[in-house]
Parts: C-alpha cells; sequence; structure tokens
C-alpha cells in the first residue's frame, strides 16, 4: 500500500510539474544564446531618467566574444566620446582618452551613473556567472532563481522570470546574498534584428536605492561577428573605433 | 574681463536652462551610429580663481617681493582645446590643439600649442605602429607615476587633466593566449631629442629609446619599463595593478634611476651636486563602499625629491635674499632663487614622501551625477598637506561643472606652508562639443 501510494505520488509530481524536470543550466545557456550570439556586435543607447522626466543619453558600440570578453565605446554624448571600458572575466578597465591609459574598475562602479552599473553594461552571459538552483512554475513563466558561482560577480542571487514559449526573460531581480533587492530589470518590445536574432530591444530597470529613478537600455543593431582575441586587451581600448 | 567672464557664464547658463527643458522623448535612431571618416570635437572651459595669499611664506616673498597685491588676487582662465581625425583603411591622423588664456594681476597671457598629433597605422588588432606627438601616460598610480619615464609629470591636485605630449616613434605589438597568462604586448619607443623636438626633456642631441612590455598574468596587470640614451640616465621601472574583490583595487610602481643627478644649494646659494642611484615607488588601493564612496590611498616615495634639510636650505636662501633685497634694493638672490625654483625646486611635490587620500560620494542624497569629494596630499617629511574640498556636477549633457576649494596647511619651512597662498577657491565650467 505504501509503495502505491509512493509511486502516485511520484506520477502525479512529475506529471503536473514539467518544468521541474527541465534542465536548469541548459534553460539557462538557451536563454543567453536568445539573447545574444557569442560573439557579436551591437549599438546600445542608455538613457538615465530622473524623477522630473529630465534624463541623460549615452550611446555604445559594445562587442563580445566568447564567455568572458566584452568591450564598449563610448560614441555619445561629446563629453564621454572616445571613452571605453573593458571586461575580461572579472577584470575591467576603463581607458579616457584626457587620462590616457586604462584604469581598473570594479563591477559595482557605474561609468554612467544612473541605475545600471558596470556589471549591468558590460553583462557577460549569466550561465557564465551562475548556477540554477530552483526552477519553478510562475504565472506561465519559468521562475529560476540564480546563484553567483563566485564571490566577484556583482549580484550574488538573481530571480529570473522566463517567458516559457520564447526563452527569453521578461524581468529580472538582482538580490544580494541577504536577499535584499538591489534593483529590478524589465525586458520589453521584442523585436528581429535580423540574423535570427529576435529579443528585447529595451531593458528598463529600476531600484529601490533610486527611490523615483530610471534606466533604459535600447539596442538598434545586433549581429554576429567574430573578432581576434588581441582586440579584448587594455593596449587595444583606444583604438575600439576602427572595429565599427 | 569681468565683463568677459559674465558674458561667458550667462551664455553657459542659457544654454543650461534650454537643456534643462527639453522634454523630447528617447529615441535611437540607427543613423546615430554611422561612422564618419573625420571627426571634429573639442573642449572650452572658463575657470575664475581667487587666492588668498600667505604674505610670510617664502614663496610669496620671493614672487611678491616688489609689489603689494594685497590679501587676494583673482585669476581669469580660458581653454580652447580642439581636437580632429582623419581615418582611411589601416591608417589614422589625430591632432589635439590646446589654447590657454590667462588674465591676473601679471597682465594677459596666452599660450597655444599642439598637445598632440600623430598618425597611426595598424595593419591588423595585433599591431599598430605610431609616429608624431603622443603622451604615453605610463603607469598605474592615480596621483604620481614614477615609471612614467617620457611623459610630463601629472598634477596631482587634477591627476585627470589633458597633458603635452612628446614627439615619438612608437609600436604596440600584442597577443593573446588562453590559461593564466591572457595577454603580452610590447611597446618600443624611439625618442630622439633635438633643437626644436622635446627639447625640454632632457640633453639634446641624443636617440633615446624607451619599452615596456604588459602582462595580463592571473588576472593582475604587470608593466615592465626601461629608458635608455643620452638625454637622461637610465632608469628601469615596473607596475602592477589587480582587483582584490568586486570593490578593491591595489596597484603600485616601482622605478630605479641610474646616475641620478641633483643638484641643490645651501642657505647661502651655493651649488653641489649629488649622483646616486635613485628609487622611486607607490603603492595604491581604490575601495568602493556598499553606498558608493569612492577611497583613493597612495603612499609615493620620490627617491629623486629633496630631504628636508635641502628645502630648509632652499627656503633660507630665498629669506636671505629678500631681506636682502630689504636691506640695499638689489634683489639679485631673489633671481637667482627664481631660477632655482623655475628649473629645480619649483617642480610639482619635490621632496621625498607623500601620502594621497580622496574619498569622493558618488550622488549622495539620490542626487544624480553630483559627486562631491575631498583629497588631501599630505607631505610626510614636513608634516603639511593641502586639503581640497570639491564637488562636481555633470546633469546637463556635455558640460561640467566643478566647485573647488585648495587649502594649504604647514608651518614654517613646510611644503605646503611655504607656499605663495593660504587657499584657493575656484569655480570650472567646462562644455564639450
Amino acid at each position: 500500500m505504501l509503495k502505491k501510494i509512493i509511486l502516485v505520488s511520484l506520477f502525479i509530481a512529475v506529471t503536473a510539474f514539467p518544468a521541474f524536470a527541465l534542465d536548469g543550466a541548459k534553460l539557462l545557456a538557451q536563454v543567453d544564446r536568445n539573447l545574444n550570439p557569442e560573439s557579436y556586435e551591437m549599438y546600445r543607447k542608455l538613457i538615465n531618467i530622473e524623477p522630473d522626466g529630465r534624463k541623460k543619453e549615452f550611446t555604445l558600440f559594445s562587442i563580445k566574444k566568447g564567455q568572458d570578453k566584452i568591450a564598449a565605446l563610448f560614441l555619445a554624448p561629446a563629453s564621454d566620446k572616445g571613452r571605453s571600458t573593458l571586461r575580461l572575466g572579472d577584470n575591467m578597465w576603463l581607458f579616457i582618452p584626457n587620462v590616457g591609459k586604462p584604469i581598473r574598475i570594479t563591477s559595482l562602479q557605474s561609468v554612467v551613473g544612473g541605475v545600471f552599473n558596470n556589471a549591468d553594461i558590460m553583462n557577460l552571459d549569466y550561465s557564465a556567472e551562475y548556477n540554477v538552483e530552483r526552477i519553478s512554475d510562475d504565472a506561465g513563466n519559468y521562475l529560476l532563481l540564480l546563484k553567483a558561482k563566485t564571490k566577484t560577480v556583482a549580484y550574488d542571487r538573481l530571480k529570473m522570470w522566463v517567458d516559457k514559449s520564447r526563452k527569453l526573460p521578461t524581468k529580472i531581480e538582482c538580490l544580494t546574498e541577504a536577499n535584499m533587492l538591489i534593483k529590478t530589470l524589465y525586458f520589453k518590445d521584442h523585436k528581429d534584428f535580423g540574423g535570427g536574432i529576435v529579443r528585447p530591444a529595451v531593458i528598463e530597470t529600476d531600484s529601490p536605492l533610486y527611490k523615483g529613478y530610471k534606466s533604459v537600455m535600447i539596442f538598434a543593431k545586433i549581429k554576429k561577428r567574430t573578432f581576434k582575441d588581441e582586440v579584448f586587451t587594455l593596449t587595444f581600448m583606444p583604438n575600439l573605433e576602427s572595429l565599427r | 574681463m569681468k565683463r568677459l567672464c559674465l558674458a561667458f557664464i550667462f551664455v553657459f547658463w542659457m544654454n543650461l536652462a534650454a537643456s534643462a527643458h527639453a522634454e523630447e522623448q528617447y529615441t535611437f535612431d540607427p543613423a546615430e551610429t554611422e561612422k564618419k571618416p573625420y571627426h571634429f570635437g573639442g573642449y572650452v572651459e572658463a575657470k575664475p580663481i581667487l587666492f588668498g595669499l600667505d604674505k610670510d611664506a617664502s614663496l610669496y616673498k620671493l614672487k611678491f617681493y616688489n609689489r603689494n597685491e594685497g590679501k587676494t588676487v583673482e585669476e581669469y582662465d580660458f581653454k580652447l582645446q580642439l581636437e580632429g581625425s582623419y581615418e582611411t583603411d589601416i591608417s589614422r591622423i589625430y591632432v589635439k590643439t590646446n589654447t590657454d588664456y590667462k588674465h591676473s594681476y601679471l597682465g594677459d597671457d596666452e599660450r597655444s600649442s599642439f598637445y598632440e598629433g600623430y598618425l597611426t597605422l595598424k595593419p591588423s588588432p595585433s599591431l599598430k605602429m605610431n609616429a608624431g606627438k603622443k603622451t604615453f601616460k605610463w603607469g598605474k598610480g592615480y596621483a604620481w607615476n614614477p615609471v612614467a619615464f617620457i611623459d610630463k609629470p601629472k598634477d596631482p591636485d587634477d591627476p585627470e587633466l589633458a597633458q603635452e605630449g612628446f614627439i615619438a616613434a612608437s609600436a604596440d605589438y600584442i597577443k593573446s593566449f588562453d590559461g593564466p597568462l591572457k595577454t603580452i604586448s610590447f611597446t618600443p619607443v624611439a625618442f630622439p631629442v633635438y633643437d626644436h623636438i622635446n627639447d625640454d626633456f632632457g640633453r639634446n642631441n641624443n636617440l633615446n629609446f624607451a619599452g615596456k612590455l604588459y602582462f595580463l598574468l592571473y588576472d593582475t596587470d604587470i608593466d615592465l619599463i626601461v629608458f635608455t640614451g643620452g638625454s637622461k640616465t637610465t632608469r628601469y621601472g615596473a607596475d602592477f595593478s589587480r582587483n582584490i574583490t568586486t570593490n578593491l583595487e591595489i596597484h603600485g610602481e616601482y622605478a630605479y634611476i641610474r646616475d641620478y643627478q641633483k643638484n641643490f644649494i645651501d642657505s647661502n646659494g651655493k651649488s653641489y651636486l649629488d649622483e646616486y642611484d635613485a628609487q622611486s615607488y607607490l603603492v595604491g588601493i581604490r575601495y568602493l563602499t556598499e553606498i558608493d564612496t569612492t577611497y583613493i590611498f597612495e603612499y609615493y616615495h620620490n627617491g629623486t625629491g629633496f630631504t628636508k634639510d635641502e628645502m630648509k636650505n632652499y627656503y633660507s636662501f630665498i629669506n636671505k635674499g629678500y631681506y636682502s633685497y630689504l636691506n640695499t634694493g638689489s634683489d639679485s638672490l631673489l633671481q637667482k632663487a627664481a631660477n632655482l625654483t623655475e628649473t629645480n625646486y619649483g617642480r610639482i611635490n619635490p621632496m621625498r614622501n607623500y601620502l594621497y587620500l580622496r574619498v569622493s560620494q558618488k550622488e549622495p542624497f539620490d542626487i544624480l551625477y553630483l559627486t562631491p569629494a575631498i583629497t588631501a596630499i599630505w607631505n610626510v617629511d614636513t608634516s603639511s598637506c593641502s586639503l581640497s574640498p570639491e564637488i562636481v556636477y555633470t546633469r546637463f549633457t556635455n558640460v561640467e561643472l566643478r566647485m573647488k576649494a585648495i587649502f594649504l596647511i604647514g608651518g614654517k619651512e613646510s611644503e605646503f606652508g611655504e607656499k605663495q597662498n593660504d587657499y584657493r577657491i575656484e569655480f570650472r565650467a567646462g562644455y564639450y562639443f
């Protein structure tokens, strides 16, 4: 009798909650690939919006290769033009033309001010930085609870809501180790960028730490492109413009 | 001049007001990302300054011995920097000019120069060659760079200020790897010093060579640096920088200068020459707290600097010259002291041991783009310091506003106590275009 109860219970559990049978790591990797090709070039605009509606905008050209190499060049405004950032794994640098040399920066700083920090602007694949702790079903989305692989990752925990059909995130909550909410990212406006890339064209973020403020990231062009490793080096940072 | 300054500020604020009330929707037109082969831009700045004079200080006596300008003097500085580039295929030409216009109690002064102007050839992502006038900016320190052998010394009060370069030919060769050694790059530099070519660098009629070997090894930036040639004695350097955690970076520099020649005087103005192998080094950290406060702390040992006694003799000589002038009307000793100041003692931070601390708070009270900061430069040898509170506001696109004060604190015969000013208050309005 006891065996029957256990078997029936297992059967109900497996059939009623198929999400639990999903491989979290595979799903997260799929989300990464749906968001971006593994190596790409991209144009983005970052907009910081103050509570009274005033805005400040930055235009960036970004390139990425593999799991841990990403670089970005500021195209506008004039005060930031020529600045570039580079990330190699946990290492981050900022090059300011006037300063003339790359200086190390940290993931929690922000080179643009506003709600986005450096980790948001130079984000690697989620699967490169996080393990999936748990998957559940939440109002038609998968809800992934992610835990940082190392202490050097900007947010210790993420709660990621993933659209079941598109396998793309709709919302991500960024949390500290003590589960304090740092910011929320909202993924909006799905767009076909060509080359099979269909993904949200807008990411909005707000934060209880910046009440009333909002930052927006708008994507204009994303396309697959491969680069030599040498362009992701400190020495190359002043020359990123030549890749456009 | 005051009218010119007021007119500049009026136009500036009108511009700000217009941009502040622009309420257009945000858009991203792909045309904004189109690349043009040429680029033209620039920076214009107005900076009124008020100096509070220290009439007891040696450097005040040296500069103001024959004039009385009262307790304070005003100065109005204007700066215009223009830059342009043109790029085709593998080549790029870049030019940057700088014009400084100063109106002070000494009258009007205007200086224009090419800060940079060079040709770059980049046949592949691994290889780049430059020829012309450019800055190199070697070293990892924020306030000082003892290994920056082929750059002009930067001002620790304003380390991010654009600087004038030197004429040189250089190349960068980069190689990337998988594993703990991620990058190697090599930068050889040919550095000529002849009449009208880098003639303020060192001894003339020499072709010097410098080189930098960079490694990214175990997530640590490491540079090995050398300079040799007849214009200055041979010197070797090394530096490193590493992120320890997501909010803590450490860095350091070490320079070994062979046969360094130091000229100094006794209290009577008699000159002496000391030759020795000098060692300079710097260690520092950059730390970001959870509430976005950034601390930059550095210790700098300047092996080429003057000792406390050598500086004491220099100040004594100035005072001797001053009293000689008061008694005889002859300023010959003061002229000699002024010449020594310009060529030797007047360099930025001329002594041996310094501490630097900068604390900046990003966007306090949720006020975006506002960054208050305070900077202290402490002369360890003479227990004197400069203390600089400032507020930077970058809310308006392409505009940077900065209010800064510098207080110089120190007793007799101390570096900061003997400077000509007690304090300095300045407002800087800059616009990028």
